[in-house]
């Protein structure tokens, strides 16, 4: 296992995407000069705009590796020369899922380092109103991590049942825009503005918003905005949820993938 | 106990829209400890599928397939076999000797053991020089070449090659075929496919043909070579320096021999004229072939 | 491939996985139905960074900022019927509506609930008359604007010439001779509850959103009653020259058969002036300003 992780490390620091992406994090670099321009909140505008720039990358990079991580070694028949290796498939597809995920959070924790140092510098700026939330902000960057390796693990999904990379790259989409959809919309289907809609109908978005991921919960952006502190429920409660919701999907994907033929 | 072992396998592959092509038709065939089997037949005759079906790539619809008496569902059935496959493509964006290293560790090897060994086929399979480069830089030589590299790291008991002669030069064939040599006398397990019959009548102890999903004949190499004897040429000269080369047939032999003799001839050369393997190849296909119009 | 005993084994995974998940996902869905409605309604920054960023997306963002403010106040409404104390943050959804409205000048929903909440329950008529006249530059077809917009200077800020104006401005655009009637009758003082429940009517009707029409019509029905009281008072000072002191003189001279209920739960008093008001303000008491 650990020689498939790190074979599968090693695959994503030398793609030429990776460093593509990374490139777009230059763009941290214009933060502060930006959030100067904020009249009353240079602080909080400095932690959005930084947040922001952050999910972008980590949305690209979830997008980029997880969607086409498998298909490209099908594509080029990789998979004819590693499979035959004597490792299960599952093995196969979790130790590419771990150095996937891994390689997220890795990319997180620099990315939050520096979002902590913009944030610093801004705060110089322009002392803000409340004192910074550090830990808020912290944990902002790990959870959006783990949302994106949720994301990760659906794009594997994806992955072992497609041919091509279009299921893969537009149902992560799809999925990512659901996903942070599903609270709202469950939110009003059951909310009295929407009283005249049919049982059908809230049914099914019930159904969908305990099947989809809800994105929702592991938004802490307000939190490490506002320095609002954060409640132990709201961390655990989420954690937990990633704990089992990632496994679950990656648990289906490794039966689908084992019955999987490679012709 | 034999090494590898097919038992009435099938394969049925489903297409879209119903589309259905039985690869193999409850094959059974039984390759012996120590054997060079090379399994012939032309492009899309079903060599790979069974192949693919001996490393666990697809599933047979019926039928079972053992390694070493281990079932191929069984991913330690792979612990003793080197595969290359047929145009393999690996991790392009490892170096050489990386990924021999990789393949090296999922089979558990000791890292020191790994490092001498690595070294050693490199050097063997003529890399040495590319070792440190990213493979996506080899031309398809070479890469065939450290896909053989790749069978031998672990130096398995069991052989499984897919075309292993395909996209090489002169040079890269002959390599080949000396391999094969050496791990024959080594008393390894060579099964491999080809659809070029002079590879066969160079290397293998047993062949067996493939057409169409169906083993249409397996038999040892000395076999088949001696009962495609058709005649000799004999070339024979008198003493006052007169050559003459006569066509003789098999049963001819015995006697022309001796009327030669008592004629004052010397008989300088005699060689027997036979079909080869393609020949013997092509002319079961072809029964096959009028088989199936008859019927 | 796998061999059936493994195979079992990630089914059994599977299962108890997808066990786990039922449990932890009913938790999790009913800690983000109770969470705090400030960290739902979010926190907007400013109009110039999400023009930038809503590239040309402007319309859609807009269009969901103005989704999540009416579920946020759906939400409260609902609350509040169900005598549940949550402070409603004004602040935040009169600046989610802003930046709705920077975002698409377009956008009528922004508008509409600007005047139901602003005007009303923030009670700031001024503010929602400056959204208005916004608007009107760019919705410059649309009747509604000005009507509202004259209901505002004519009811909360009695400045009965620009009522009038504006008024001129809505029958110009609708070719409705009401609006003309309604700027005429705003001049009288007398007139001002009858052009209240006038008023709650039309915005009633036009409304989509249930608990928007809810809201609308339950503040008219407040409205009829003020009527009845008042009718009763003038008939009262039309025979004693004088004004009742409290309600229940209207009741024991026999001009109110009884008192009449406020649906937002107040009582209603007469003020030393003659007006009548009740005691909620004609507002759901959770609700605060």
């Amino acid at each position: 296992m650990a020689n498939l992780i790190s074979i599968n490390l090693l695959a994503i620091f030398r793609d030429k995407v990776f460093h593509g992406i990374l490139a777009i994090a230059v763009i941290f670099l214009l933060i502060p000069s930006i959030s100067s321009l904020s009249m009353r909140q240079v602080t909080e505008l400095s932690i959005t705009l930084s947040l922001s720039l952050l999910s972008v990358i980590l949305l690209l990079l979830s997008v980029s590796l997880g969607a086409t991580s498998l298909w490209k070694d099908i594509e080029r028949r990789y998979t004819y020369s590693v499979l035959s290796l004597p490792m299960e498939r599952s093995a196969y597809l979790i130790g590419k899922f771990i150095a996937i995920a891994l390689f997220l959070l890795l990319t997180a924790l620099v990315l939050g380092a520096v979002t902590c140092l913009v944030v610093w510098l801004s705060s110089g700026i322009y002392p803000p109103e409340r004192p910074i939330l550090w830990s808020a902000l912290i944990l902002c960057v790990i959870f959006s991590a783990l949302k994106y390796i949720v994301l990760i693990a659906y794009s594997f999904l994806f992955s072992t049942v497609s041919t091509s990379f279009f299921l893969p790259v537009f149902g992560t989409i799809s999925v990512f825009m659901a996903g942070n959809a599903t609270q709202q919309v469950y939110d009003y289907v059951h909310s009295p503005a929407a009283k005249a809609l049919s049982p059908l109908l809230k049914h099914a978005a019930s159904f969908f918003y305990y099947l989809l991921p809800n994105f929702s919960a592991f938004d802490l952006q307000i939190n490490a905005i506002y320095a609002i502190p954060l409640s132990l429920k709201g961390v655990a409660l989420p954690f937990i949820y990633f704990c089992i919701y990632t496994p679950l999907l990656i648990v289906v994907a490794a039966i689908i993938f084992a019955r999987r033929e490679m012709k | 106990m034999n090494v590898i072992e097919f038992t009435e396998i099938t394969k049925v592959f489903r297409g879209k829209k119903g589309f259905i092509v039985n690869a193999l038709k409850s094959m059974s065939l039984q390759v012996a400890k120590g054997e060079v089997f090379g399994f012939l037949g032309p492009n899309g005759a079903g060599k790979s599928t069974a192949i693919k079906i001996l490393l666990g790539l697809i599933r047979s619809t019926a039928g079972s397939a053992r390694i070493m008496g281990v079932d191929v569902n069984e991913c330690s059935a792979r612990l003793s076999v080197g595969y290359l496959p047929e145009n393999p493509s690996f991790y392009d964006f490892l170096t050489g000797e990386e990924y021999l290293r990789f393949v090296g560790r999922s089979f558990g090897m000791d890292p020191s053991l790994l490092n001498s060994a690595g070294d050693r086929i490199l050097r063997r399979l003529d890399l040495w020089e590319a070792r440190k480069r990213p493979i996506r830089g080899y031309s398809k030589g070479m890469v065939q070449r450290l896909g053989l590299a790749q069978t031998l790291i672990h130096d398995p008991a069991v052989y499984i090659l897919d075309e292993p002669m395909s996209g090489l030069d002169p040079i890269g064939r002959a390599l080949v075929k000396e391999i094969i040599r050496e791990l024959k006398e080594l008393g390894k397990t060579v099964f491999f496919s080809t659809h070029i019959t002079a590879d066969v009548e160079a290397v293998c102890d047993r062949v067996g043909v493939i057409n169409k999903g169906t083993l249409l004949t397996v038999d040892t190499v000395a076999s088949i070579l001696q009962r495609g004897v058709e005649g000799y040429v004999v070339q024979r000269f008198l003493p006052d320096g007169t050559t003459d080369r006569q066509l003789v047939p098999k049963s001819d032999l015995h006697t022309f021999i001796e009327q030669s003799i008592a004629s004052r001839w010397s008989i300088e050369r005699i060689e027997p004229k036979r079909k080869d393997i393609e020949a013997f190849f092509l002319d079961i296909v072809a029964v096959e072939q009028r088989h199936e119009t008859q019927g | 491939m796998m061999p059936k005993a493994r195979e079992q084994k990630y089914y059994i995974t599977f299962l108890m996985l997808a066990a786990c998940y039922s449990l932890v996902v009913i938790a999790l869905a009913d800690y983000m139905r109770n969470k705090p409605f400030l960290e739902r309604l979010g926190y907007i920054p400013s109009v110039n960074t999400l023009k930038v960023f809503a590239a040309d997306h402007k319309q859609l963002l807009s269009a969901s900022l103005m989704l999540k403010v009416q579920i946020y106040f759906g939400g409260l409404i609902e609350k509040a019927e169900n005598k549940l104390q949550v402070p409603a943050d004004y602040p935040a959804m009169s600046r989610t509506i802003d930046a709705a409205l920077k975002l698409d000048p377009y956008n009528m929903d922004g508008y509409y609930f600007a005047q139901a909440i602003l005007a009303w329950d923030v009670g700031k008529p001024d503010l929602a008359n400056t959204f208005l006249e916004y608007g009107m530059k760019y919705r410059t077809w649309d009747w509604q604007l000005p009507f509202f917009a004259g209901f505002n200077y004519a009811y909360f800020l009695k400045d009965y010439g620009k009522a009038a104006r504006e008024y001129q401005r809505a029958a110009e655009l609708s070719g409705n001779e009401m609006f003309i009637n309604l700027a005429g009758r705003y001049m009288q003082r007398s007139g001002k509850t009858e052009m209240a429940i006038t008023y709650l009517g039309m915005m009633a009707k036009s409304a989509r959103q249930l608990s928007m029409k809810r809201t609308l019509l339950t503040r008219q029905t407040a409205f009829l009653q003020v009527l009845k009281i008042e009718k009763a008072r003038d008939t009262f000072f039309q025979h004693y020259a004088k004004l009742p002191t409290s309600l229940d003189d209207l009741v024991h001279a026999g001009y109110l058969p009884v008192l009449p209920r406020d649906p937002y739960g107040g009582t209603f008093f007469i003020k030393n002036d003659g007006s009548i008001d009740s005691t909620s303000g004609f507002a759901f008491a959770a609700v605060k300003k």
